[in-house]
C-alpha cells in the first residue's frame, strides 16, 4: 500500500516538475527579480531544466525498473527495444512523410498490454538505443526519452476507456488507442521543441519589459510551431493513427497471447521432504 | 551425479503431462544421450536438472530430484546456474554482450566475482573450447559453431560439474557440429564433467556416448523411460542410425557403434558375395522443370556461382550437397529470383524469368528457406494457406486446401496457432504456405535441420509423393542418409561449380565426404540405404 | 582511450560554458576548441560513426533561422533596419540590427552544442557509454546491452523475412502490406526473447527481490521529489529564493543519495576495465577550470565580459585574457588523444571515405526544416555502418 501511495507520488510530482520546466522559459520572462538583476545574471535556466529533468528521470527509472526486473522482463524488453529502435532508419527510408516515425506505436501497444512501467522503459529506452545506434546522442535526447517514456507510462490510460466502450478485442479499442497515440505524436512535437527553446530565446531578460505577459511567450512559441513544425508533427499525428488501424489488432493479439508466456510462475506444490 | 525419482510435471494450461514417474541415475562424468521423438519431453527433462522447469516455466511437478548435491526444486535456478551449466539449441538468443570475452563474463560479472578470479575463469575456459584467438571478437562476426562454443564456455565459467546441452548442433552444419561434438568429449574426458546431451542425429554422437536415456514416444505409454549404457539401451530403441539398425537386423553381437566396429561383421558377410557395379537409374523423361545456363553471379565482385548449368526434370529429385559457403543457397534464391544473375539464364516450367519479380516466379516453384519459422505468422495454420493464396490473387477452394492439409498430415491442426506446433509440423506448415498454387517445381533449403527420423521419413515420403505426382523437386542438404533415402540423382558443388553429378550410389558411394553409414560399411557395392543392403546381402 | 567519464565532463563544461555566455569572442574560442577536439578525433576513431548531420551544415541550416526568428519577433534596439507594418500580429514592429544579431549568437551557441555532442558521439564507444549508467539503474544497463546486441539480429531476421514473404507472392502496395514482414518480425523477437531469458536464468541471472531497506529508499525518493516541487513552487509563484532554493536542494539531494545507495546494493563487479589515467584527470581539471571560469562567481573575478548583451545598441564585446585562458581548457584533449595503431589508421581511411561519400548523398530538402525534433529524426540514415562500435584500438 505504502509502495503503491510512493509509485502514485513519483508519477505526479515528476510529472509536475516537468510539466513546469517545460513551460518555465514562458514564464521565466515575467519574473521580475530575476530580470531586474540585468546584466548581472547568467542563462543558467537550461543547466537548472537538465538537472531538474534528471533527477525526475532517475526517480521514474527506479520506479519502472522495480518491475521489470525478473530475466523475464528484462530479455522482453531488451528485444522488443532491439525491434523497435532500427525502426527509425525507417524514417528516413521512406522520406517525406514529415515527423512521422514509426517507433511510437510499439510503445503505446506494449505499455498498454504490459502496463505503465514497462511502456515507460520501452519508451525511453528505445530512443536511447536508435540514438547510440545512428550516433544521434545529443542534447535533445533525455527530452526524448523523457516523453518518450510518459507515452508508455500513460498508455494504460486508454484501458478504463476501452472497458466502457466495451472495446475489448475489436476496433472501438483500436479506435481508442490511436485517438491516444495520435493526442501524443502532436504533444511529442510540441514538447521536443522545447529543448532548445530557452537557447532560441536567450536570457530572458531580453524581452523583459514592464507590462510583459507570460502568455506573450506562448504566443511567441505559438507562432514559432505553427511556423515550423506544425505541417512536420500532423504527420506523426496522422501516422500514428494510421498506424494503429492498421497494425493494432494482430499486433494487440500477438502480445496478449506471449504476455501469459511470459508471466507463468511456479507455485510449490506441498510435498515430502526430500 | 544426477537422480530422477518419479518426476512427472506438466506445463501450465497443458492437458496432458510433459513428463511422467521419470526414474534414472546417472553417475558422475558420464556422457549421456537423452533421444526419443520430438515432443517426448527431451527439452522438459534437461530443465529440469538445473531448475528452470518449474522454476521458470510454472507449471506443477511432483518427484523428487539430486543433482550435484542438491534439489533443484528447492535450490533457485540462480543457485544451480553454479552446478549446471546449460547451452541452448538456438546460438542467436542466448547471447547479452557482443563480444566473446565480455559474454564469457557476464555471469560471473552478476555474481559480483573479484575481477583478478574472473580472469582466470575466462582465460580458463576460452582454452578448454580453443576460443582464445577468437576472444576479441565480435559475436556476429562468428560461424554458428563457434557461437555454440562461445555458448559452451559462457556455461562452464562458474565451473559446474554437469553440463546440459538442448540439441545444441541442430542448427549447425556438419563441420561446426562435429567441432562442437569434439569439445564436448574432451570436456568429458580431460575434466570428467558429467554431459548430458539432446540430439537427434544419433549416427553422429552414439560413438561418444556411454550413456543414453530414452523417453518413450509419448509420456502416457506403457514403457517408462529407459535408462543405461549405450549398448543395453540402443537394441530397444525403434528409430536409430542406419548402422546400428543393420546391426540389430543382422543380429550383430556386440552391438557396433562406428563404422570401424561395424566394418569387422561386414567384412566377414561380404567375402564370398561378388561385388555387383550400381546400375544407373533409368532416366526419366518428364519436363524440364527448372534450368540453369551458364550462371554467374557475383557479390561484392567475388563470383560466388561460375558457369553453373544445371537441369531438374518434373518427375525427379534432385539432391545438391556441398561444403558450407558453396554456393548453394545461392542456386537456390538465382531460381526463384531472390538474387539477380550477373549472366546467364534461367527457365522456371518452361519460362524464362528474367525480369520477373520474385511473387511471379514463385507461383511456379515454391521456395522452402532454411529459416521456415520466418514464413509463419497467421492466427491459424489454415489461414496461413490462404493468404498465400489471396496474395497471388488466386482462388480460395476449399478442398483444395483441406486435401492439402490431409497430405501434408496437418488436418488435425488446421485451426491451431502455427508457432504452437512442432518443428516438424510447423515446417509442414510452411511447405503447405508455399506449395498451395501447385507449383510445378519445389525448391527446398536445409529442411533436415532440427528433424527427428520420424519426421524425416515423413518428408522424404511427401517428397517421393510430389515427384511421383510430377513436380521438378530440387533439395540443398548436408544430411547424407536424408539424401541418400531421397534423392534421385545427386549433384556435388564447391566453389560455385558443379564437380560431380550423376544417380546417388554413383556420386555418392564413392565419396568418402558424402558416404553414407552403409555404403561406408560396404564400400564399392552402390548400397546406401539399410534397405538396400539387406536386400543386396539377400537377407530379405 | 581517454575515459568515457572525463569525455563526459569534458562535455559537462561545454554544455555549461556554451549556455552562459552569449559573448560572440568566447562562444567563437569554445566552438574553435571543439572542433580541433573534432577533427583531432576524426582520424583516429577506428569504426568512426556516421554522423547523422555534420555541425557545419547544422550551424549553416540553425544560424540564419535563429537570427531570422529573433529579428521577427523581438522588436528592441536602436539600429532599426526596416519595419513591418504593426497590425501584424508578433511580427509587426522595427526589425533591429541587435535582435538580428542576438538571435545569431542563439544560433551560435545551439551549434557548438551539437558540435560537443558529436564528439561525444565520436570519443566514446557505444558499449562504453552503456557502461556509464549508474548501478542504480541496472536492470536498464543490462536491457540496453541486450537491445544493441539483438539490432544486429532484428535486422538479419527482417532480411530473412522480407524474402520469405515474397516467396509467398507478397508485395508491398500499400500499408496494409508491411503487416506480414513486421508481425513475424514482433513473433520471432518475442519468442527469442523468451530463450534469452531461460538461457539468462540459467546463467544465474535473477532479478534481485526486493528488500525493506530498498523499498525504503523509493519512499525516500518519492518524499525528495515532493520536497524538490515545493521548493520550487515557493520560488516560482511566490519568490520566496531563500527558502526555495534550499529546499530544492534537499529534494535533490535525498534522490540523488538514495539512488546512490540502491546503486551499491547491486551486487556487481566489472571485468573489463576501464582504466583512469592521469591525462584523465588532467582533462577534469582543465574542463573544469573551464566552466568554473564562466559560472562562479569568484571574488575579484571580473566576469562583465562574459555577459554580452547587444540592447540598447550594439557595441563591441568585452574581452578578458584570463577568461580566455581558462576556455583554453577545453582543448586539452585534442592535445591528449593518444595516437592508434596504423592498422587502424589505414581502417579509418576507408571509414573516412564511405562517410564523405554517404554524406554528399544527404538530400538537403530533409536537413532544411527548423524544427529540432525535426533534426533529431531526419538525423537518422539507413546504413550498415551506423553502428558504432568499440575501437579496437584500446589497449588492454
Amino acid at each position: 500500500m505504502r509502495a503503491r501511495l510512493a509509485s502514485w507520488v513519483v508519477y505526479l510530482t515528476s510529472a509536475t516538475i516537468g510539466v513546469i520546466a517545460f513551460l518555465y522559459p514562458f514564464f521565466s520572462s515575467t519574473l521580475s527579480d530575476e530580470a531586474a538583476m540585468g546584466m548581472e545574471h547568467a542563462n543558467d535556466a537550461p543547466l537548472l531544466l537538465t538537472v531538474l529533468i534528471g533527477i525526475c528521470f532517475g526517480a521514474l527509472l527506479v520506479e519502472a525498473q522495480a518491475q521489470a526486473g525478473s530475466a523475464k522482463m528484462i530479455a522482453l524488453l531488451g528485444v522488443l527495444v532491439s525491434i523497435n529502435a532500427p525502426l527509425r532508419f525507417l524514417e528516413v527510408a521512406v522520406s517525406g512523410p514529415g515527423g512521422f516515425s514509426p517507433i511510437f506505436f510499439l510503445i503505446v501497444t506494449t505499455g498498454y498490454v504490459m502496463g505503465g512501467r514497462f511502456g515507460f522503459l520501452m519508451g525511453a529506452l528505445t530512443l536511447l538505443v536508435s540514438a547510440l545506434i545512428t550516433a544521434g546522442v545529443g542534447p535533445w535526447l533525455p527530452y526524448q526519452m523523457f516523453t518518450a517514456g510518459w507515452i508508455g507510462l500513460s498508455a494504460p490510460a486508454c484501458r478504463p476507456l476501452v472497458r466502457l466502450v466495451r472495446g475489448e478485442g475489436t476496433w472501438r479499442e483500436v479506435a481508442v488507442l490511436a485517438l491516444f497515440a495520435g493526442a501524443w505524436g502532436l504533444v511529442y512535437g510540441v514538447i521536443m521543441n522545447l529543448w532548445f527553446w530557452p537557447y532560441a530565446v536567450g536570457p530572458q531578460e531580453q524581452h523583459w519589459q514592464p507590462g510583459t505577459q507570460w502568455t506573450d511567450g506562448i504566443a511567441r512559441y505559438a507562432a514559432f510551431y505553427l511556423a515550423t513544425s506544425l505541417a512536420w508533427d500532423a504527420m506523426r499525428l496522422a501516422g500514428n493513427i494510421l498506424l494503429m488501424f492498421v497494425f493494432g489488432l494482430p499486433t494487440l493479439r500477438v502480445l496478449r497471447r506471449f504476455q501469459q508466456r511470459f508471466t507463468f510462475t511456479y507455485q510449490p506444490v506441498e510435498q515430502a521432504g526430500v | 551425479m544426477i537422480i530422477f525419482r518419479d518426476v512427472s510435471y506438466t506445463y501450465p494450461g497443458a492437458a496432458r503431462p510433459a513428463l511422467r514417474h521419470v526414474d534414472f541415475h546417472l553417475p558422475e562424468a558420464s556422457f549421456a544421450l537423452v533421444v526419443g521423438r520430438s515432443g517426448a519431453g527431451k527439452s522438459t527433462l534437461l530443465r529440469c536438472v538445473n531448475g528452470l522447469v518449474p522454476h521458470f516455466s510454472g507449471g506443477t511437478f511432483a518427484g523428487r530430484l539430486a543433482v550435484a548435491g542438491l534439489d533443484p526444486l528447492y535450490a533457485t535456478p540462480r543457485a544451480m546456474s553454479r552446478r549446471v551449466g546449460f547451452v541452448f539449441q538456438n546460438p542467436e538468443a542466448q547471447f547479452v554482450l557482443d563480444r566473446v570475452e565480455d559474454e564469457i563474463a557476464f555471469a560471473l560479472e552478476n555474481a559480483a566475482m573479484p575481477r583478478q578470479e574472473m580472469r582466470v575463469r575466462v582465460e580458463e575456459v576460452l582454452d578448454l573450447l580453443d576460443l582464445a584467438a577468437l576472444r576479441e571478437r565480435k559475436l556476429e562476426t562468428l560461424s554458428g559453431g563457434e557461437r555454440q562454443r562461445v555458448a559452451i564456455a559462457a556455461a562452464l565459467a562458474f565451473r559446474p560439474r554437469v553440463l546440459v546441452l538442448d540439441e545444441p548442433t541442430s542448427q549447425l552444419d556438419p563441420q561446426s557440429a562435429e567441432d562442437v561434438l569434439n569439445a564436448l568429449v574432451r570436456l568429458n574426458h580431460d575434466l570428467g564433467l558429467t554431459i548430458l546431451l539432446a540430439e537427434h542425429r544419433l549416427e553422429r554422437v552414439l560413438q561418444y556416448a556411454d550413456r543414453v536415456i530414452a523417453l518413450p514416444d509419448s509420456p502416457d505409454g506403457e514403457n517408462g523411460v529407459l535408462c543405461g549404457t549405450t549398448r543395453e539401451v540402443l537394441p530397444q530403441l525403434k528409430l536409430l542410425p542406419p548402422l546400428v539398425a543393420l546391426a540389430k537386423q543382422l543380429n550383430w553381437q556386440p552391438l557396433p557403434l562406428t563404422t570401424k566396429e561395424g566394418l569387422h561383421f561386414s567384412r566377414a558377410l561380404t567375402e564370398h558375395i561378388l561385388p555387383v557395379l550400381p546400375v544407373a537409374a533409368s532416366p526419366r523423361y518428364g519436363a524440364v522443370g527448372l534450368a540453369l545456363q551458364r550462371v554467374w553471379v557475383c557479390y561484392d565482385r567475388q563470383p560466388v556461382l561460375r558457369d553453373v548449368s544445371l537441369e531438374v526434370r518434373r518427375g525427379e529429385i534432385l539432391v545438391l550437397m556441398g561444403r558450407n559457403g558453396s554456393g548453394k543457397t545461392t542456386l537456390l534464391k538465382t531460381l526463384v529470383g531472390l538474387v539477380r544473375p550477373e549472366s546467364g539464364r534461367v527457365w522456371v516450367d518452361g519460362r524464362e524469368v528474367t525480369g520477373e519479380d520474385v511473387a511471379t516466379i514463385c507461383r511456379r516453384a515454391g521456395y522452402l528457406p532454411q529459416e521456415a519459422d520466418t514464413l509463419l505468422f497467421a492466427d491459424t495454420v489454415r489461414q496461413e494457406l490462404e493468404i498465400t493464396l489471396r496474395n497471388h490473387g488466386l482462388p480460395e477452394h476449399d478442398e483444395a486446401i483441406e486435401s492439402l492439409l490431409a497430405q501434408l498430415g496437418l488436418t488435425a491442426h488446421a485451426g491451431r496457432y502455427p508457432r504452437d506446433l512442432s518443428v516438424g509440423e510447423r515446417q509442414r506448415a510452411a511447405l503447405g504456405a508455399i506449395t498451395v498454387t501447385q507449383p510445378v517445381a519445389l525448391l527446398l533449403d536445409e529442411p533436415t535441420r532440427g528433424l527427428d527420423y520420424t519426421a524425416k521419413e515423413a518428408l522424404s515420403a511427401l517428397l517421393r509423393h510430389w515427384r511421383d505426382a510430377g513436380m521438378a523437386i530440387l533439395v540443398v542438404t548436408h544430411d547424407v542418409e536424408f539424401a541418400a533415402r531421397t534423392a534421385d540423382r545427386v549433384v556435388l558443388i564447391s566453389q560455385g561449380e558443379l564437380i560431380a553429378e550423376g544417380v546417388p550410389a554413383k556420386v555418392m558411394g564413392a565419396s568418402p565426404l558424402f558416404a553414407p553409414q552403409i555404403a561406408r560399411l560396404f564400400p564399392g557395392r552402390g548400397w546406401l540405404t539399410v534397405e538396400e543392403a539387406l536386400r543386396g546381402l539377400g537377407v530379405v | 582511450m581517454i575515459h568515457p567519464l572525463a569525455w563526459l565532463i569534458w562535455l559537462a563544461a561545454e554544455l555549461a560554458v556554451l549556455s552562459a555566455t552569449r559573448n560572440p569572442l568566447y562562444l567563437a574560442s569554445a566552438i574553435a576548441c571543439t572542433a580541433i577536439v573534432l577533427l583531432r578525433l576524426r582520424g583516429r576513431v577506428v569504426d568512426a560513426p556516421t554522423v547523422p548531420l555534420s555541425p557545419l551544415r547544422f550551424g549553416l541550416v540553425v544560424l540564419p533561422l535563429a537570427a531570422l526568428f529573433n529579428a521577427l519577433t523581438v522588436h528592441m534596439g536602436r539600429t532599426v533596419l526596416l519595419r513591418l507594418p504593426t497590425p501584424l500580429p508578433l511580427l509587426g514592429g522595427p526589425i533591429t540590427l541587435e535582435a538580428l544579431t542576438f538571435g545569431a549568437l542563439n544560433g551560435l551557441a545551439l551549434t557548438g552544442i551539437y558540435a560537443a555532442f558529436i564528439v561525444l558521439n565520436y570519443a566514446v564507444a557505444v558499449r562504453a557509454l552503456v557502461g556509464l549508467i549508474p548501478r542504480a539503474f541496472f536492470p536498464v544497463a543490462v536491457v540496453t546491452s541486450i537491445a544493441l546486441t539483438f539490432v544486429p539480429v532484428t535486422l538479419r531476421h527482417w532480411r530473412q523475412i522480407r524474402n520469405a514473404q515474397a516467396i509467398r507472392g507478397h508485395r508491398i502496395r500499400g500499408l496494409h502490406d508491411w503487416l506480414p514482414l513486421f508481425l513475424p518480425l514482433l513473433i520471432g523477437g518475442l519468442e527469442h526473447a523468451f530463450q534469452l531469458a531461460e538461457a539468462m536464468t540459467a546463467r544465474g541471472f535473477a532479478g534481485a527481490a526486493e528488500t525493506v531497506p530498498m523499498r525504503r529508499a523509493r519512499t525516500v525518493i518519492a518524499a525528495g521529489l515532493l520536497t524538490l516541487l515545493a521548493g520550487w513552487v515557493l520560488w516560482l509563484a511566490w519568490q520566496q529564493r531563500a527558502i526555495g532554493i534550499p529546499l530544492m536542494a534537499l529534494g535533490g539531494g535525498m534522490v540523488v543519495a538514495s539512488l546512490w545507495w540502491l546503486g551499491r546494493q547491486v551486487p556487481r563487479t566489472t571485468y573489463r576495465p576501464t582504466h583512469w589515467y592521469p591525462r584523465d584527470t588532467v582533462i577534469a581539471l582543465a574542463s573544469g577550470t573551464a566552466a568554473a571560469a564562466f559560472l562562479v562567481a569568484w571574488p575579484g573575478w571580473d566576469r562583465s565580459s562574459i555577459f554580452f548583451y547587444p540592447y540598447p545598441a550594439l557595441a563591441s564585446p568585452g574581452f578578458s585574457g584570463w577568461i580566455a585562458l581558462a576556455l583554453g581548457g577545453l582543448l586539452v584533449p585534442a592535445l591528449l588523444i593518444p595516437p592508434t595503431r596504423y592498422l587502424s589508421l589505414f581502417q579509418s581511411a576507408w571509414a573516412n571515405r564511405a562517410i564523405l561519400k554517404r554524406d554528399a548523398s544527404v538530400q538537403e530538402g530533409q536537413a532544411v526544416t527548423g524544427s529540432p525534433s525535426g533534426i533529431a529524426t531526419v538525423a537518422m540514415y539507413p546504413s550498415e555502418a551506423a553502428y558504432p562500435s568499440t575501437p579496437t584500438g584500446e589497449p588492454r
